[in-house]
């Protein structure tokens, strides 16, 4: 146990780099009690971040059920990947059985617990890297699905999310077919590396005839783990390109702006089934960090537009400090192409521009020439992808970081809405709509 | 068999004392052996063939007709591919009969890269037999001593029972892929091989297979078919297969789930049939 033991760290990385004091308070509080999903369950008025279940390793179990799938708003873990997978299913009963499948593996696995016992003659059920008895380790597995899902085979067209789409590449990617898109995508996320290896393998092992990986992508943060709440806040994660990352990201402990810029919302033009689910984006952007590292510290803070040790924006002191941009029309300060201005301009039009990122660092292996493969597995999450990642990407086209990155994968899907009670099903709602 | 018998009424008390749900084996030991027998027939068979062909092959080879040593080398090797677990408990064999380039650090230049392959990347990437004499008498030397070795070799039940899933992992290690014959694009023929050689043997112990869990037995068959459906759409006359090229990338997506739960189900068969 001991290589779980004393986890801490910061509840908020990527995804919301600044806590706030009273979601600090009120994760105490809550310690021991509730939930951490985010859902609006019954049991409880359940906010973000609250464990139901916290050894005193410091291991929690995240909620599975609920209004929304956990690992969106979930304080996010020092491990995740994406995996994505095809789906081998020929019919729609099919499709439903592999749903139903997954979700029990998922509730399984989040929740932990003791893998049947076997007879020896027969392989173990479990794969047993994470010993005997397993542990919810702040697991959250969240399952989207792609355009590809609504194509012929199971007659779902009619069904699609409006805005779901194959990702086509913008200028500045180049895009690699064997590392985009996909039918499912699974993002599995948890304290341990081990914890999520060992979730893969089970439900690779446990959808043998349904589901084909197709590609996957690991990454890690480079926080200490989860601590909901213990401890003191921790400094915004900096990203490969050492600034720091999600200084400016939306605040996941704050339902509401969760509510009107993640959660599709009931009664908007999407397909009625979508409600609570939302739009995810996935990025594989490698980074060249040997380029980068020989580039000058000026220049590479004005290519970012912050301060590099600090986290501040350029002239400004520390890291929130607003940019302040109307004081700085021609880019005198902080360059107009900078990437945290295009990014967000913070202007009224482009309020409503904002995602909520998840993103991990990546490391991969080396290139042909010798030349290190890591960048950032980015992630984000928006209602609307349109006036999300669409817009801010389309800002971004031209920015010079591109001089230093590369998309090569990933993919657009549609995190399904959660599973509200154990009757439930990922996809319930999707393939048996109600009238 | 008294002793095996006793052995296998241990195990059943051990697994029963630590109150581990399981069906406990209905199959005796005693039920093995037919099969057990048949299947060395077939392996005999096979590596009979393997030999002819062989000879075919390599006469071809060193006669330097080109066009009848491509034509030959595929057929020929399915002989081999479905008895793979067989004669791959001969390692030093298998590896001058079967390696391939990837297994060495200098690639096809490497002087210990022989067999099959070895041919295959003279005959399809130089497009020409020169230099390749050698290797055919090497390779046709080594599957008549791998002959040799057969008539002696007793097979244990457990790796009869066991080779289905070991073919079945082959296919889903690097026939799916296509990097079995990498010059020749055959390997649909491979991949057919091996699924022929697995469904042998689940097809001698069906018998008992449907004794002890009937409904593996079930999905067992339905994988089988679904695979063997598939691979059919790229059969041409006389047995062959198109080049691997020709198949698509939704086939080969789609391949991929019987052949996995083959090796899922498969790796079960041996607890099924209470054999070590």
């Amino acid at each position: 146990m001991s290589e779980h033991d004393n986890r801490s760290g910061c509840p908020f990385a990527f995804a919301a780099a600044k806590p706030s004091r009273r979601g600090l308070l009120t994760g105490l509080a809550a310690f021991g009690g509730l939930t951490i999903d985010g859902s609006l369950s019954a049991d409880a008025a359940v906010r973000p971040h609250r464990p139901i279940d916290a050894a005193a390793s410091g291991r929690h179990r995240l909620r599975f059920h609920g209004r929304h799938q956990a690992g969106v708003v979930t304080p996010q873990q020092a491990h995740g990947m994406v995996v994505a997978f095809d789906v081998l299913a020929t019919s729609r009963d099919e499709l439903q059985e592999m749903f139903k499948r997954l979700t029990e593996r998922i509730r399984f696995l989040m929740h932990g617990g003791t893998p049947e016992a076997i007879d020896p003659k027969f392989p173990p059920p479990d794969s047993g890297i994470v010993g005997p008895v397993i542990q919810p380790d702040d697991l959250s597995i969240t399952a989207s699905v792609g355009a590809s899902l609504f194509d012929g085979r199971f007659g779902l067209a009619a069904r699609k999310p409006r805005q779901l789409v194959a990702m086509a590449g913008f200028p500045n990617d180049s895009l690699q077919e064997e590392l985009c898109h996909g039918d499912l995508m699974l993002q599995i996320c948890a304290s341990g590396a081990d914890t999520v290896i060992h979730a893969l393998r089970d439900i690779i092992k446990t959808t043998p005839d349904q589901l084909a990986v197709r590609w996957m992508q690991d990454g890690f943060l480079p926080v200490e783990p989860l601590s909901f709440g213990h401890a003191p806040a921790q400094p915004t994660p900096r990203n490969l390109l050492g600034f720091k990352d999600g200084t400016a990201n939306l605040r996941s402990t704050d339902p509401e702006l969760m509510d009107r810029h993640v959660w599709v919302k009931p009664g908007s033009d999407e397909p009625r089934w979508a409600a609570g689910g939302t739009y995810q984006v996935v990025r594989i952007i490698r980074q060249f960090v040997e380029r980068w590292d020989r580039t000058p510290l000026q220049e590479q803070e004005g290519i970012i537009g912050r301060d590099k040790a600090t986290g501040a924006p350029l002239g400004r002191s520390r890291e929130h400090d607003d940019p302040a941009y109307a004081s700085d029309p021609k880019g005198l300060r902080i360059p107009l192409d900078a990437h945290i201005r295009l990014a967000n301009p913070r202007t009224t039009e482009t309020a409503s521009s904002l995602l909520l990122r998840r993103g991990y660092n990546y490391s991969r292996s080396v290139t042909a020439s010798g030349q290190l493969d890591m960048g950032l597995l980015f992630v984000c999450f928006q209602a609307d992808l349109e006036s999300g990642f669409l817009a801010v990407q389309r800002r971004l086209n031209g920015e010079p970081l591109e001089e230093y990155i590369n998309p090569v994968g990933g993919g657009y899907f549609f995190v399904l809405p959660g599973v509200a009670t154990d009757a439930g099903y990922l996809a319930d709602g999707l393939l048996t709509p109600q009238t | 068999m008294k002793l095996s018998l006793s052995v296998s009424a241990a195990g059943f008390a051990l697994l029963g004392a630590c109150g581990v749900a399981s069906a406990a084996s209905v199959i005796a030991p005693a039920d093995l052996v037919a099969p057990i027998a048949d299947y060395k027939i077939y392996v005999a068979g096979e590596v009979d063939a393997l030999v002819k062909a062989t000879h075919d092959f390599t006469e071809a080879v060193k006669a330097g007709d080109l066009a009848k040593a491509q034509a030959l080398y595929a057929p020929t090797r399915v002989h081999y591919e479905r008895i793979e677990p067989v004669a791959d408990q001969f390692s030093d064999l298998d590896k001058s009969i079967d390696v391939r380039a990837d297994d060495f650090a200098a690639k096809e230049a490497d002087p210990n890269f022989t067999g099959f392959h070895r041919i295959e990347y003279g005959l399809y990437a130089k497009k020409s037999t020169d230099a390749l004499g050698p290797l055919a008498d090497k390779l046709l030397a080594d599957v008549t001593e791998l002959q040799s070795r057969i008539q002696g070799l007793t097979l244990p039940p457990g790796k009869v029972v066991g080779g289905a899933a070991e073919l079945v992992e082959e296919i889903a290690k690097t026939k799916i892929s296509g990097e079995e014959d990498r010059y020749s694009r055959t390997d649909l023929w491979d991949f057919k091989a091996n699924v022929d050689g697995a469904r042998q043997i689940v097809s001698l112990l069906q018998p008992l297979t449907s004794k002890a869990n009937a409904k593996l037995q079930t999905r067992l068959d339905d994988n089988f078919t679904k695979v063997e459906a598939i691979l059919t759409k790229y059969s041409t006359a006389g047995d062959g297969f198109e080049s691997y090229d020709a198949l698509s990338k939704k086939d080969r997506t789609a391949l991929r789930g019987p052949v996995t739960a083959l090796a899922e189900d498969l790796s079960k068969l041996r607890g099924v049939l209470g054999v070590k």
